[in-house]
């Protein structure tokens, strides 16, 4: 239980480190923080001294991994990153909103500290299977912001309809689910980690489902590669769309010509390796051009809402990436912004508000969208900005470039 | 410094939906969670952050239910040295508890007691001041600030408009603690479940020379919720039909 910063070294591989600087080079908060990757490494190397572990910008990562990943050597950058905010947690001395986000997890099961008795207020106008009460193939694990966030309400409720079209067996665990854990383990609370995997676990056991089908990619990633005895397959919805479309069991009907551009989520592209699915159910839907974005796939730009992120105040000044991301895709004139992630989706819909563009762009989960598209009710479900205004916002492609964005 | 600090477990209300019990005499609690009294918090810190400043030694006291030994768990979590829950009476008035605390702590030698200003529930904030009547020594209620000095206390008390009143108090005192006096730190489960080991005692009204049925001086009646008012009016329709309809209201009141 107790963390040792004299372990670091060892524990996350940083006498390997070549001080190439590619951690820092990839790292999508470069500039907006102090955060220097490289250094850091470094400077826990020679003295991992609490003073150096305090400094603020150890709270500005977003653990999206890019550093972590492209390392040549195999240091493991986030995991050094989880282990300071573990030992800084276990100290007490953590920000005050990730403080609350923490304290609500362990009291209410969710970061936001909404009552649990309210976590299926989403679903109570549809008959939903409670597993536990009935039985089920396919456990939906809604998570925390799908389940009180008004705006990925309705991303559940699309999928809850997909599903339920496509004749799957689901079911989902009602009140009794509690947060997955895996911002919890980044805000560096792995004793609470622990707790809710062990619980969660439990709880999915007794239930005798075949596979678990998660919406959110961070909750997909807990159940993939963090809890030690799930023992269960593992699906993002992504995954189960694709095999419903291939299947014919859901047939998504055509809509007007829209142009359209996808935020690969670090959780689900560039940690799990999840990049062809979610573009393969864009392309099927009729109508729908998919262009991409010049960083895509494993290049894809973070939009800062992982990592505990979406909890944390300051830390960060400058243009958000979010907003960087709107630009980008309005520059390819696209008319929605797809994402497969409920964290993309907040921050990309507030950066499209943001940036006053509200009416040129709309931010849409791809669950939404397949919903959208098998409503035949809905002749042109997505309101798309009117035609003829982009020109006024990218007159001069060139002040794109203004920005300091360009991390590759 | 020998510290004190009283506690108290409360349901958490703010989002919940609120039934009242058949009696009428309590709130349903059973799908409510408990946590430490938010006052409470404000007040175990400031008690470990003068212990830290002064030496000495933080002790943590409740009147409550087997469940709110979780909440003295907590507070040797925050860093109270030991704790001990004294078994609730079936009916009680601040006075009552107060006079409670006062026999179990008739024993400790104390510099400093401190409680919360009031609790989240029942809201008395009384039984801080009783409690230092009881014992005979000065208090100060809605402290934001402590400063320990040769024996005594400079306290800081939170006045209406934006005012603070210093007073300096002749130690053994009893002050109550309004929340925003320090910055609660973090308290982690690996803090919480290292401090399952600390030491904790449970003892009965009757080991402090009391009955169940001590007398009381305020009986509760009736819990309801205020009646409703008749003075709201809700505006239906599309965004611009309740835009249209509110700029007439306030033409209307020449607003």
């Amino acid at each position: 239980m107790k963390i040792d910063p004299k372990t670091f070294t060892r524990d996350y591989n940083l006498h390997v480190c070549i001080q190439c600087g590619t951690c820092t080079g990839g790292c999508p908060v470069k500039f907006r923080s102090p955060l220097n990757m490289r250094r850091l490494v470094r400077q826990t190397y020679f003295a991992p001294d609490p003073s150096l572990f305090r400094r603020p910008e150890w709270w500005a990562c977003t653990t999206c991994s890019t550093c972590t990943l492209r390392c040549p050597a195999g240091v493991k950058n986030v995991e050094l990153i989880l282990g300071v905010r573990n030992y800084l947690a276990n100290q007490g001395e953590v920000p005050s909103t990730i403080r609350d986000a923490l304290e609500n997890t362990l009291l209410h099961g969710n970061p936001w500290g909404r009552f649990r008795d309210r976590r299926i207020d989403w679903a109570k106008d549809l008959e939903i299977k409670i597993i536990g009460e009935e039985t089920a193939e396919n456990l939906l694990f809604i998570g925390c912001a799908p389940s009180y966030d008004p705006r990925v309400q309705s991303l559940s409720i699309a999928l809850f309809k997909i599903f339920q079209k496509a004749g799957l067996d689901f079911g989902i665990l009602g009140k009794k689910e509690s947060c997955c854990g895996n911002e919890i383990r980044r805000m560096g609370e792995q004793a609470l980690f622990r707790k809710l995997s062990m619980d969660n676990t439990n709880l999915i056991k007794k239930t005798r489902v075949k596979r678990i089908i998660t919406i959110s990619p961070h909750c997909y990633n807990a159940f993939k590669n963090e809890y030690p005895d799930l023992d269960l397959p593992v699906h993002h919805y992504t995954q189960v769309l694709i095999e419903l479309i291939e299947a014919g069991r859901i047939k998504l009907t055509g809509r007007s010509e829209t142009l359209l551009t996808y935020q690969d989520p670090c959780f689900l592209g560039k940690q799990n390796g999840i990049f062809e699915e979610p573009r393969k159910i864009l392309r099927s839907i009729p109508g729908v051009t998919l262009i991409e974005m010049e960083r895509s796939r494993e290049r894809s730009l973070c939009c800062e809402g992982g990592g505990g992120r979406m909890w944390t105040e300051g830390f960060t000044e400058g243009t958000r990436n979010a907003e960087i991301r709107v630009r980008e895709a309005l520059h390819l004139k696209a008319k929605i912004l797809a994402t497969s992630c409920p964290f993309c989706l907040l921050t990309l819909e507030d950066a499209v508000k943001t940036s006053g563009l509200a009416d040129q762009m709309v931010v849409k989960d791809i669950g939404e969208l397949v919903g959208e598209a098998i409503d035949s009710n809905s002749n042109n479900p997505i309101p798309c900005p009117p035609a003829g205004r982009l020109q006024i916002i990218i007159n001069d492609p060139m002040t794109l470039f203004k920005t300091n964005y360009l991390v590759d | 410094m020998k510290i004190i600090v009283c506690v108290k477990r409360v349901p958490k209300t703010a989002e919940a939906d609120l039934f009242i019990e058949k009696e009428g005499k309590d709130i349903k609690k059973d799908n409510l969670v408990f946590a430490l009294n938010d006052w409470d918090g404000y007040a175990i810190r400031e008690a470990v952050r003068i212990r830290e400043n002064y030496g000495g030694e933080v002790f943590a006291l409740t009147v409550g239910p087997e469940d709110s030994k979780e909440v003295l768990t907590r507070c040797l979590a925050m860093g109270a040295d030991r704790a001990l829950r004294i078994e609730e009476p079936p009916a009680f008035d601040a006075l009552l508890i107060a006079k409670i605390l006062a026999r179990a702590i008739q024993d400790h030698p104390f510099d400093l007691i401190l409680t919360g200003v009031q609790t989240e529930d029942d809201g008395w904030g009384q039984v801080g001041v009783a409690l230092a009547q009881l014992l005979g020594i000065p208090h100060a209620s809605i402290v934001n600030r402590i400063e320990i000095e040769n024996g005594k206390a400079k306290v800081k008390r939170e006045l209406e408009g934006g005012l603070e009143e210093l007073l300096e108090v002749k130690l053994p005192a009893l002050f109550t603690i309004q929340t925003g006096i320090n910055e609660p730190k973090y308290v982690s489960l690996a803090a919480i479940l290292e401090a399952e080991e600390k030491e904790m005692r449970e003892i009965g009204l009757e080991e402090l020379g009391l009955t169940s049925e001590e007398p009381l001086y305020a009986i509760l009646d009736q819990v309801s919720f205020p009646a409703a008012g008749k003075m709201a009016e809700i505006l239906k329709g599309t965004p611009e039909e309740v835009v249209t309809q509110l700029s007439e209201i306030i033409k209307k009141k020449k607003g």
